[in-house]
């Protein structure tokens, strides 16, 4: 087995909510709360969860886009060494970045109008060193091929292209520097379906061919189910349930997994399933639920739910759940 | 079959630009029953949202209803050409949301933030019945209650920025039952919420349909959506209608290839994990470039030849009801697949 390329342990990140004039701190929303997984080279592992469970958040801290609260981010560098992401400084970060990259949700903010297309994934080159024009344009026809986008288009401006190009742009960009990590964040969740398919085969041959990890935040089950080798659930900060994505779309363990896959609706007249509908709407993660954060909306919730904090327990290999009735709950997957 | 509430016949809606002519529908025609769900099903730019706000006649300049008919049968029996009334007249004034209500996507841009939902609720209500304040108040707390608000009496007196975004489309939904409308515009309603939102908000729209008889036209691009609700279905491209028919022909035995690539691409929960999906070539084409003759003929993996570049597919009839707009459908003889 590998070494991962990150390893999460134990992440928090909470925002402080001040009031009054004087900025006095009168809570705090725990957006990341405890949270732990790794990644291997060459392996996605998937962050879903509605809005507001932290997965965006979580993504940030292991970019340091935000400053966690505490945990620890051990990232795996090129040259063999684990880092903490967490605690390190600004410019001991730079170095760093260059190794870890980011594919956004939007395609049409994410990229400069001013800039060519040549300007916009020559740009981290440039940044990082590669000061020889003709050595950078030729990284950049490189990544355009790698992308499958004609080199014809080196000089065009972002506006002539369609949203899926403009995705594929961002992609190479981001692949550049030669990344062991990718975050991406919801990376085709803006595009037609005729598109996203594009993109998502795309991202797939991608990580066969560089042996890239990815770290992949998504609210819709489908893509992720395409994408995915392990899928962490996440519900107000914490995450509910994690497990090799098979296991966690055929046998869920957890009753918000389980809820969550029901919702999905699923294109076929014939297979109009019985949902769960879940009540209410997602906890204030400011003011979260005593004992299990999901009590108030799961159906199985007893009152030893309402006041005892699950732990997550490993219950078979790569698949631990936080739910203190995993072992008796015989849950619904998805099947044809 | 009941006669149909609304009939629309080559509806063509056209947007005068300065940089040239969008036929943002160029020939959509369909039925819609009383307690029934016509979905509207296409990528962007396929004119279903501009279908949905032709109906309404809230097309934004510089686009104008230019040819065809949308002929509504009113609560008084008798037949309106949609289509030709002046769209901020009288009439049109109490058909929009008196009888034709819409909800959109974006509860957020649509409520406003300025005043309370109860507010907004009661000037609707009073807009379409002669009621007086009180009683539209008492009126506003039922319709949230319908809606399934929760302690709908005090929540009347909130603010849109202090519900969540499916209490907010709930909202939306009352606003657009209000008038007790017999046919309802839903454009993209679930688009912007959560899984289980959206499977609240559609179990809502499934229940009012039941309670009312409500027509309901559903415009999204998830064919998850579609066949959980829809029990016809337009699918459209480019502004024109490439095939419709009932659900489950759409969905097991489509004729158009479009239809049929737009399906094999669509992720699903069921699908293999880490498996490849189908894709359709290129993407779809600028409004202002579309080619001519059918318009899916450039990313076409089942195209003849000559025919498809230059000659605009008509519409094929099927048996029960089924239709496709494809010159494959002239060129082989009609037979079903199984």
């Amino acid at each position: 087995m590998t070494e991962p390329v990150l390893e999460v342990r134990s992440l928090r990140k909470h925002f402080p909510i001040r009031r009054g004039v004087l900025g006095r701190v009168a809570g705090h929303v725990k957006a990341v709360d405890d949270v732990s997984f790794s990644i291997n080279s060459g392996e996605t592992l998937s962050l879903v969860g509605e809005s507001g469970c932290g997965k965006t958040t979580t993504s940030r801290c292991i970019l340091r886009a935000v400053t966690p609260t505490a945990g620890e981010i051990r990232f795996r560098t090129q040259d063999g060494k684990s880092v903490d992401v967490a605690t390190l400084k600004p410019q001991q970060l730079r170095p760093l970045r260059r190794q870890m990259q980011m594919i956004f949700q939007d395609p049409f903010s994410s990229l400069n109008p001013r800039m060519t297309i040549s300007e916009i994934i020559g740009e981290p080159l440039l940044v990082n060193g590669v000061t020889d024009s003709r050595e950078r344009n030729r990284r950049v026809a490189e990544l355009l091929e790698l992308v499958q986008l004609p080199a014809a288009y080196l000089n065009r401006y972002p506006h002539a292209f369609s949203g899926g190009q403009r995705q594929r742009i961002g992609i190479a960009r981001a692949l550049a520097l030669h990344p062991s990590l990718i975050v991406a964040d919801e990376p085709v969740s803006a595009l037609d379906v005729s598109v996203q398919a594009q993109i998502v085969n795309l991202m797939l041959d991608l990580q066969d061919r560089l042996g890239l990890a990815y770290l992949f935040v998504a609210h819709d089950l489908a893509v992720v189910k395409h994408v995915s080798h392990r899928v962490a659930v996440m519900y107000v900060g914490r995450i509910v349930e994690i497990a090799p994505t098979e296991a966690l779309f055929t046998h869920p363990r957890h009753p918000y997994t389980e809820a969550l896959l029901s919702a999905v609706p699923v294109p076929d007249p014939r297979h109009r399933a019985k949902q769960i509908v879940l009540e209410g709407d997602v906890a204030d993660p400011s003011n979260p639920p005593s004992g299990c954060h999901f009590h108030p909306r799961c159906r199985y919730a007893t009152e030893r739910c309402r006041t005892e904090v699950p732990t997550l327990r490993e219950m078979a290999p790569g698949h631990a759940v936080r739910c203190l009735r995993a072992d008796e709950l015989a849950l619904q997957g998805v099947t044809a | 079959m009941a006669e149909p509430i609304l009939q629309v016949r080559d509806l063509r809606t056209h947007f005068f630009a300065d940089e040239g002519l969008v036929r943002a529908v160029d020939g959509a025609s369909f039925d819609l029953h009383a307690g029934q769900t016509l979905g509207i099903v296409g990528e962007s730019g396929c004119g279903k949202s501009v279908t949905a706000r032709s109906i309404l006649r809230i097309v934004e300049r510089p686009g104008r209803v230019v040819g065809g008919e949308i002929l509504l049968r009113r609560r008084n029996g008798q037949l309106t050409d949609v289509a030709r009334l002046p769209s901020d007249g009288a009439e049109m004034r109490s058909i929009r949301g008196g009888e034709i209500g819409l909800v959109f996507q974006e509860p957020m841009s649509s409520l406003s933030a300025f005043h309370t939902i109860g507010n907004q609720l009661i000037e609707a209500i009073r807009l379409h019945s002669d009621l007086g304040k009180k009683a539209a108040r008492a009126r506003a707390i039922e319709l949230l209650a319908m809606v399934g608000i929760p302690r709908p009496s005090q929540r009347v007196d909130s603010y849109s920025f202090e519900l969540s975004g499916g209490l907010r489309q709930r909202v939306m939904i009352a606003l657009a039952l209000s008038a007790e409308p017999r046919v309802l515009i839903a454009d993209e309603p679930t688009t912007a919420l959560d899984v289980t939102t959206q499977a609240q908000i559609l179990a809502l729209i499934r229940r009012l349909q039941q309670e009312r008889d409500l027509a309901v036209i559903l415009i999204t691009h998830d064919m998850g959506v579609i066949a959980e609700m829809a029990d016809d279905v337009v699918v459209m491209y480019l502004g024109k209608e490439v095939e419709k028919g009932s659900v489950d022909a759409i969905f097991h035995a489509p004729r158009h290839p479009y239809t049929r690539s737009l399906l094999r691409s669509i992720p699903s929960v069921l699908a293999a994990p880490r498996s490849r999906l189908a894709t359709i070539s290129g993407s779809i084409p600028h409004p202002l470039s579309r080619p001519a003759g059918c318009p899916f003929h450039p990313r076409c993996a089942e195209k003849i030849g000559a025919i498809c570049e230059t000659t605009a597919p008509a519409e094929t009839v099927l048996p029960d009801g089924h239709a496709a707009a494809c010159h494959l459908l002239t060129r082989a003889p009609a037979t079903v697949p199984a």
